[in-house]
């Protein structure tokens, strides 16, 4: 589109000797500068331009004196004052098509001080950058490349959780008690890993179940088993997405209570805003004590879709999938769906959670 | 002179400054188009790094089982290939983590893979609003548009590139196709896709953040599966972008790496309104 507007050759030899004299003319305004045209061998137009307060301000703002000589390219419009604006008016262009770029002269010395500026500048961020990343790599990345110094973890800690939180926030923020997490039909199933690798733990918990509910208005502890849930309340079957916080998902077809059934059958504490919800397998694969233990918001907990789930796939769960009830929270990642839930605490400040204190983020909202 | 404000070591240009012409030069980069290109080179590597130590906990690409080793990973067989056939790699201590130790963080580190990568994706993201505003204050936007004639300028530059090698051997000329925009339709592509793919990345990240809540935008990539595999693709397009424009850079020489860092160039007649004549 430029070679269009601009290729109007004619006007080059035709107006390079007004050219030079406007440029001598200058030189005289400006005796720092120098007549020395012939050097100069870039067929171009220049031309004065009236622009002495950018001349000014670019003087000023490098805190130099005005040596700077705004010229740009032949233009018709001498009211024009954006050098980058500056077009030809006989073909005017498109506003999408590619200005020319706007020539200034400059004194070498001035170019100097900018150059040693700005590549101290540069020199100075790649620094900074260096440092950051020395600071905020992982401690066993920066031993693999070779550099043994304890880089102020403390600090790193805090930087990284200060980021981590501002992600929770995000997406606290994007949550709506509205939104319905999106369904599928029973053909879009897929195959659903435990995730236990191989570790499933042992069945005996199962027989003695019951869940236990505390932190209730009432101030009781409330204990309920299976047949208990199934016959007060109603069930509810969805086929969702579970997403796994290390990147993979399942769509899988649950069946189980509402838990905002269970929350208004059994209404927290007034001041209650968390719910602190434990599990029953709490051994670790060579069977060490290894207590699993999440927090919910009540938001999210009374979400039409949060299930206590009694059901997968049309049977009744599995050991893998967490018999014989768990946490089905598809607004969260999967870390949050607990299996083989015990015990609902509500609680008025957000109670310790599992993932959270390995480094995971605390709300995992998706 | 005598309302110079610069330092004293400055005096001496000032006495043989009448000597000097001053010099031609165009301004190339809004300052702000500067900062945010440098601002890249430690947000994309921090997010490439911090995402293959992500993409190690549940790889995209997967076989099924190894009978002997129970791998899975594409990445870890590459790895297990890398030790076998380069030389010196042979006692490496685990093959299959070869490429995790060398392209990420490293493997078992999900929780602070997904922190870095929050971290640098949030600044990734304001990095992305400030190029856009510089390109529009400084008018950049304008000749990074593709244009209609795209497709045959890029052949031709290719030609160009492609003779140019034999051309030098045979010490004939071999002419720089005229050009009078900023860019030529080969950088034009490149630096326009980049920009697009930075969007991409940053939309399909969501999604995969958020598949949930922004739901409908997992489904314009094609639901949840299909948009991390865009997200790991996307990827690809900055580091074979890269790789080029570094080498390109210093081949093309000093003053398009100056103009990046201090903004103008001393090469009028490339940029200006006069078809360039090799």
């Amino acid at each position: 589109m430029n070679h269009k507007v601009n290729g109007d050759d004619s006007l080059q030899p035709k107006d390079t000797p007004s050219t030079d004299i406007g440029r001598k003319q200058e030189m005289a305004e400006l005796p720092e500068a120098s007549p020395e045209d012939e050097k100069r061998s870039v067929p171009m137009n220049i031309e004065k331009h009236e622009a002495p307060e950018a001349l000014e301000q670019q003087g000023d703002a490098k805190g130099s004196p005005s040596l700077l000589v705004d010229h740009e390219p032949r233009t018709d419009e001498a009211a024009s004052s954006v050098a980058v604006k500056s077009v030809s008016v006989k073909k005017p262009q498109s506003f999408f098509g590619e200005r020319p770029l706007p020539a200034i002269e400059m004194a070498p010395r001035v170019l100097r001080y900018e150059s040693r500026r700005d590549l101290l500048m540069f020199g100075a961020g790649a620094l900074a950058a260096l440092t950051g990343a020395k600071f905020l790599l992982p401690q066993d990345t920066l031993r693999r490349l070779g550099m043994h110094r304890n880089m102020g973890s403390a600090w790193k800690e805090w930087f990284l959780s200060k980021a981590l939180r501002i992600d929770d926030d995000v997406a606290e923020a994007l949550y709506s008690a509205n939104r319905s997490v999106p369904t599928y039909t029973k053909s879009q199933i897929t195959p659903l890993k435990n995730n236990y690798n191989g570790a499933t733990p042992d069945p005996g918990y199962i027989s003695g179940w019951k869940l236990t509910l505390d932190g209730l208005t009432s101030g009781l502890s409330i204990s309920l088993d299976i047949q208990n849930l199934l016959t007060l309340f109603p069930v509810h079957e969805q086929i969702t997405r579970l997403v796994c916080v290390e990147g993979w998902s399942a769509i899988a077809w649950w069946a189980g209570m509402r838990f905002d059934d269970l929350f208004r059958a059994y209404p927290p504490m007034s001041q209650a805003k968390w719910a602190l919800v434990e599990s029953s397998v709490n051994l670790d694969g060579s069977g060490n004590p290894d207590p699993y233990f999440m927090s919910l918001d009540l938001a999210t907990a009374r979400h039409p879709q949060t299930l206590l789930a009694t059901h997968f796939n049309g049977q009744p769960l599995t050991v893998d999938h967490g018999a014989p009830l768990r946490l089905l929270v598809p607004v969260k990642l999967g870390l949050k769906n607990v299996k083989a839930i015990t015990r609902i605490t509500y609680v008025a400040e957000e109670p310790r959670d599992y993932w959270a204190e390995r480094g995971y983020s605390r709300y995992d909202g998706i | 002179m005598s309302h110079s404000t610069l330092p004293d070591c400055e005096a001496n240009f000032t006495s043989t400054l009448p000597e000097q012409p001053p010099v031609l030069v165009v301004r190339k980069h809004h300052f702000l188009v500067r900062w945010s290109h440098w601002l890249n080179v430690p947000i994309l590597p921090g997010l490439i790094l911090s995402g293959i130590s992500i993409y190690w906990a549940s790889p995209l690409y997967q076989h099924k089982s190894d009978p002997n080793t129970g791998n899975v990973d594409v990445a870890a067989d590459l790895g297990i290939w890398i030790c076998a056939h380069v030389p010196g790699l042979h006692h490496y201590s685990n093959p299959p983590d070869w490429i995790y130790n060398h392209v990420s963080l490293g493997p078992g580190m999900l929780a602070l893979g997904l922190r870095l990568h929050w971290l640098c994706a949030y600044l990734f993201m304001l990095n992305g609003i400030l190029y856009v505003a510089g390109l529009v204050m400084g008018g950049g936007w304008r000749a990074l548009l593709p244009r209609r004639t795209d497709l045959f300028d890029a052949l031709r530059m290719l030609r160009y590139y492609l003779g140019l090698p034999f051309a030098k051997l045979a010490r004939r000329q071999w002419l720089h196709p005229r050009l009078n925009t900023k860019y030529n339709a080969l950088q034009r592509t490149a630096y326009f896709s980049v920009p697009v793919a930075g969007f991409l990345s940053i939309a399909t990240g969501w999604a995969i953040h958020k598949p949930m809540q922004l739901h409908w935008l997992a489904a314009l990539f094609g639901g949840y599966d299909v948009a991390r595999v865009w997200h790991f693709w996307l990827m690809w397009t900055y580091i074979l972008f890269v790789v080029p424009h570094v080498l390109l850079v210093f081949a093309d020489g000093w003053d398009t790496l100056r103009s990046m860092i201090v903004g103008w160039s001393t090469r009028v007649e490339q940029s200006e309104v006069v078809a360039n004549e090799p």
